[in-house]
């Protein structure tokens, strides 16, 4: 029996070439998509989940009162992993690790490179658990001047030749020793780096790090638990562990508490002390995407096969008269639809490999197909079998209802099966309608913040770090000099750290007539001369630092629009603030600038002059000259003032490009799948007008033959199935527009929502559905009336 | 009226060539009434939907009146059929989603007769027809007979010169089957040219000529005296 279905199965779909290729190509299409989301929020939700023992890795995390919110920061005391080993019982281990802004030269003879490390505790390695290829777990840290390296950064420095033992100078100083190789940590790994130095370097190197105190947060924090542990007990016993140490903090709230590691990458917003989500929403969003489209090309099959039921109907009809059973006749048509999925799938699996590469690209991810994966192969058996059962279930029950003598002596499809006909059709439309509106607001979105003012001009602007001997102020300001007099820079300024990404923030600036329980956080930034003209940002009132006052190199400062408002100064120009209780004069007031954040409101920032401090040079390149000419003058400069150092000069614009990578994700994503499910859509209503086309096809002939012209023919046809799409339209816009106003409250700057988007998606999917649907029924309008009538 | 001369049809499948029809010539005369007989397979309905606007021949002449039709494309055919000729079919052909009222109004719609005078001639018509208190109802909720007369009255309402019937008593039990013939018939009378395809001498019968065809050919004519003696 079985050979016998599976013949007739292969016959059909041979026989019926055009129906069985839009018919595999549509689901094709949709597994297509759904595996490539599948394998997208795979590799995301895969984070920190490779680790042994992930679910006892715990990140400390501290809830501080900032500016009226409570704020959730990753940063904690220096003081504090050791203090709760101590006296908190059910931790394991703890690791208290440094993150750098940028990264510091590492240099092997002629190998120079900048490099990220991370200053770390001697257990960090064992709470961790890398692979160690050369050296040990148990002394890799032991020394001050030990260094861990990743393969990747040993090929780097060394070739091929064993490095350890071997010395690495670092920072142009200090000659330190590899004492450690370790595999190339994995992408999807939420710490990053790619060399590991020991927090007694840290130590020697900052002699502030030993003394600093519970006010101060610098680093990040790791703790395994106990096998036993529970993290609710030692979470009680966090929370107030650093105000009872230090009770003046307790008006900051200052509450510390852990969090799972294998959380942190999806699960990074929190609001009010809370999680409340981040990576997470997308991910969910991805996966509701999957399964839409997959639904939408399921529904395609339903539609597609039912269509062809006609066809079909004599076959049931005579199988069921020979005495063949409703349950063989099932099993026959769910055959038919798991063998459609499995070459679909096999399809869908080659273009997932071809266009993998290019996914990868366009997202700057590195998602592979893990082969030897159990969870994959189980995936994807499952989405077969799912998809077969799901698609094939509906024409197998409908068909199989047939009852054999009407069958056998004509068949009238009934009207119940074209109304669910139709609800699928209408729930296909809705979701792609949905789709449309919806990529056509984040894009207006991800438009709207790109060309909003900046409130600095991020073009010809250039930016590298100050070390080596540009540690030296004197040095810097020859090199300026040079670079202005070669006419590669207009302007320079130095800046406290790398200009798009955040900097340090203090609560302990007071100003005249800021209430007592005011606890407002401000930014500071340290700044050379000219720093207004070097970014292009507008001075609302006073004016910038300059060397003609001397005043300037210790007690002014400038605040920014918002700084200004926070503190509710009238004129603040000439204005006596205070920080850290000394007096500073305010000279000027710039207007907001965005280089950190987008679409959010302005934060209040201090700028002070500091050039020893600052770690980065700011440059606006001469806009009268070529690119390439001042960037090679800059770099031969670079080369002669600071030559151990590789000349690594960063474009701010480029910076700028990364800060709008999750929504320029979910454009690409909402449009490539919409697009997609829009397609699928097409087809599953290509098949609705076969279907209706040939239900009314005698009709049709009725009409022709009373006198009804083709335009008569293709406007009752188009009738129907324009109902149709516009009852998607109406579900379908409510929807999106609730879906989009919340998407969009997480921005302090928005489009607002006007009824475009809305009036493209209606006008598209109608004229899409009118193409697709005339395209079957100008055939059937134009076919020859007797024929229908004929074969009655 | 009509001068059907040397028509030939050749049905063309993949494997074999049908020659339907077969250099038939034709003459029907206004007002009468003209059957065709003739074994199955023979052409006589390919005959008819020819005459019907609804199958292009290979060659020959058509001329209804003195118009050729056989050139006309496709628009002018449709309109010329909608204007001057009615059909009935063997199985009614009515549309099952509109109701009696809505089937007979059809053509008059197609043939865009404003929406009172439809009404009115819809409603005259179903008085003719004897189906007054049916004009509500959907074609499924009628017996075969009365379907068949809301064909006829389909057929008729839009007063066409030429009526063609595709076996309009093949569906239906003898009793039905004549009431059917008594109509075709008394509109036969009232003027109007028939030409009816057949199998069943009793029907044909009813007519004023008879055609016998044979594999595309017609084999014999015959006046049916009774009848048209009774028409004199």
């Amino acid at each position: 029996m079985f050979k016998l279905n599976l013949k007739i199965a292969l016959r059909n779909l041979w026989k019926n070439k055009g129906f069985s290729l839009i018919n595999i190509g549509g689901l094709a299409i949709g597994l297509t998509c759904s595996l490539m989301l599948l394998l997208y929020v795979n590799y995301e939700w895969s984070f920190d989940k490779q680790l042994k023992n992930f679910d006892k890795i715990y990140l400390a995390k501290l809830n501080l009162k900032f500016n009226g919110n409570i704020a959730t920061t990753g940063a904690v005391p220096y003081k504090l992993t050791g203090a709760v080993m101590e006296e908190i019982p059910g931790i394991k281990r703890a690791s208290r690790f440094y993150v750098h802004h940028g990264s510091k030269l590492f240099s092997k003879g002629e190998n120079k490179f900048k490099l990220k490390s991370l200053y770390v505790d001697p257990s960090f390695i064992q709470i961790l658990r890398y692979n160690f290829l050369y050296g040990n777990e148990g002394s890799a840290l032991s020394k001050p001047n030990s260094l861990i390296l990743t393969a990747s950064t040993a090929k780097k420095l060394f070739g091929t030749e064993n490095p350890i033992g071997k010395s690495v100078k670092w920072d142009n100083l200090k000659e330190l020793q590899v004492t450690g190789v370790i595999e190339d940590l994995p992408k999807n790994q939420s710490i990053q780096f790619e060399i590991l130095q020991p927090w007694a370097f840290f130590e020697q190197i900052d002699s502030s790090v030993k003394t600093s105190g519970w006010g101060s947060i610098d680093c990040a924090a790791l703790f395994e638990l106990k096998d036993n542990a529970s993290v609710e007990q030692i979470n009680g016993l966090l929370k107030n562990f650093v105000v009872n140490k230090e009770p003046e903090l307790k008006s900051y709230i200052y509450e510390p508490f852990l969090f799972p590691l294998s959380k942190i990458h999806l699960y990074s917003q929190f609001e009010n002390g809370k999680v409340v989500g981040g990576g997470i929403d997308q991910v969910k969003l991805f996966a509701f995407l999957a399964l839409c489209v997959l639904l939408v090309a399921c529904i395609n099959y339903m539609n597609l096969s039912t269509a062809r039921s006609e066809k079909r109907a004599r076959e049931v009809g005579v199988r069921k008269a020979l005495g063949s059973s409703r349950q063989t006749i099932m099993g026959q048509f769910i055959l038919e639809s798991l063998m459609l999925s499995l070459f679909s799938m096999m399809i869908a699996f080659a273009l997932v490999e071809v266009s993998l590469p290019y996914f990868n690209n366009l997202l700057a991810v590195t998602i592979e197909i893990n082969y030897s994966s159990y969870l994959f192969w189980t995936v994807i058996i499952g989405l077969i079998l799912i998809t077969g059962l799901l698609a094939g279930s509906y024409p197998a029950f409908y068909l199989s209802s047939f009852i054999p003598v009407k069958v056998l002596k004509g068949f009238k499809g009934s009207i119940g099966t074209l109304s669910f006909r139709r609800a699928l059709v209408v729930l296909q439309f809705s979701l792609s309608v949905c789709m449309i509106i919806s990529a056509i607001v984040v894009y207006n979105q991800i438009q709207f913040l790109k060309n909003r003012p900046l409130g600095f001009d991020q073009n010809n602007m250039v930016q590298l770090d100050l070390e080596g001997a540009f540690k030296d102020p004197s040095k810097t300001e020859i090199f300026k000099k040079e670079l202005l007099q070669a006419g590669a820079i207009v302007a320079a300024s130095e800046f406290a750290s790398p200009f798009t990404e955040g900097g340090t923030i203090t609560g302990d600036v007071s100003w005249p007539g800021k209430p007592a329980t005011d606890r407002s956080i401000i930014n500071y930034r340290s700044t050379g001369f000219a720093f207004t003209n070097t970014i292009g940002a507008k001075v609302l009132a006073g004016r910038d630092f300059s060397p003609q006052f001397s005043a300037d190199t210790n007690t002014s400062v400038l605040l920014n629009e918002s700084a200004v408002k926070l503190m509710n100064l009238k004129k603040p120009v000439g204005t006596i603030i205070h920080w850290d209780n000394e007096p500073l004069k305010i000279v000027g007031v710039i207007q907001d600038y965005f280089s950190e954040r987008l679409g959010k409101i302005g934060e209040p920032t201090l700028f002070y002059y500091n050039v020893k401090t600052s770690g980065v040079l700011l440059l606006r390149l001469n806009p009268n000259q070529s690119l390439t000419t001042s960037i090679e003058q800059i770099k031969r400069s670079t080369q002669k003032f600071n030559s151990a150092y590789p000349a690594e000069i960063t474009f701010v614009s480029e910076g700028m490009q990364t800060k709008l990578q999750s929504e320029r994700l979910l454009s690409i994503l909402s449009n490539v799948f919409g697009g997609f499910a829009i397609f699928i859509s097409c087809l599953g209503l290509l098949g609705l007008a076969l279907y209706m086309a040939e239900q009314r096809s005698k009709e049709i002939s009725i009409r022709k033959v009373l006198g009804a012209g083709l335009s008569d023919i293709l406007v009752l046809l188009n009738k129907d199935f324009m109902k149709l799409v516009v009852i998607a339209n109406v579900i379908a816009i409510p929807i999106a527009y609730i879906l989009m106003t919340n998407w969009l409250k997480k921005y302090d700057y928005k489009i607002d929502v006007n009824y475009l988007p809305f009036l493209l998606a209606v006008v598209a999917s109608i004229l899409i559905a009118l193409l697709t649907v005339s395209l079957q029924t100008f055939k059937v309008a134009k076919a020859n009336a007797v024929d229908a009538l004929k074969y009655e | 009226m009509i001068k059907i001369e040397n028509l030939e049809k050749v049905y063309k499948t993949e494997e074999i060539e049908t020659t339907a029809l077969n250099g038939i010539n034709l003459h029907v005369k206004e007002g009468e009434f003209v059957s065709i007989m003739g074994p199955s397979g023979c052409g006589k309905s390919t005959l008819l939907n020819v005459m019907g606007l609804l199958d292009k021949p290979e060659s020959g002449s058509y001329k209804f009146v003195d118009t050729e039709l056989l050139t006309l494309n496709d628009r002018e055919r449709s309109n010329f059929r909608k204007r001057n000729m009615g059909f009935v079919f063997q199985n009614f052909n009515l549309i099952d989603e509109l109701t009696v009222f809505e089937n007979i109004e059809l053509p008059l719609i197609y043939n865009k007769v404003p929406a009172t005078e439809r009404k009115k001639l819809v409603n005259e018509i179903i008085g003719r027809m004897n189906i007054v208190n049916r004009s509500g109802h959907f074609p499924q909720q009628l017996s075969g007979g009365q379907q068949q007369r809301v064909a006829v009255a389909r057929a008729l309402v839009t007063k066409p010169k030429l009526v063609l019937a595709d076996e309009p008593t093949g569906n239906l039990d003898s009793t039905h089957g004549n009431e059917v013939m008594e109509l075709l018939c008394e509109l036969n009378e009232t003027g109007t040219t028939i030409v009816m395809v057949t199998h069943s001498s009793h029907d044909a019968s009813f007519s004023n000529r008879i055609i016998n065809l044979k594999d595309g050919h017609v084999i014999s004519e015959k006046i049916n005296k009774g009848r048209t003696e009774e028409l004199i």
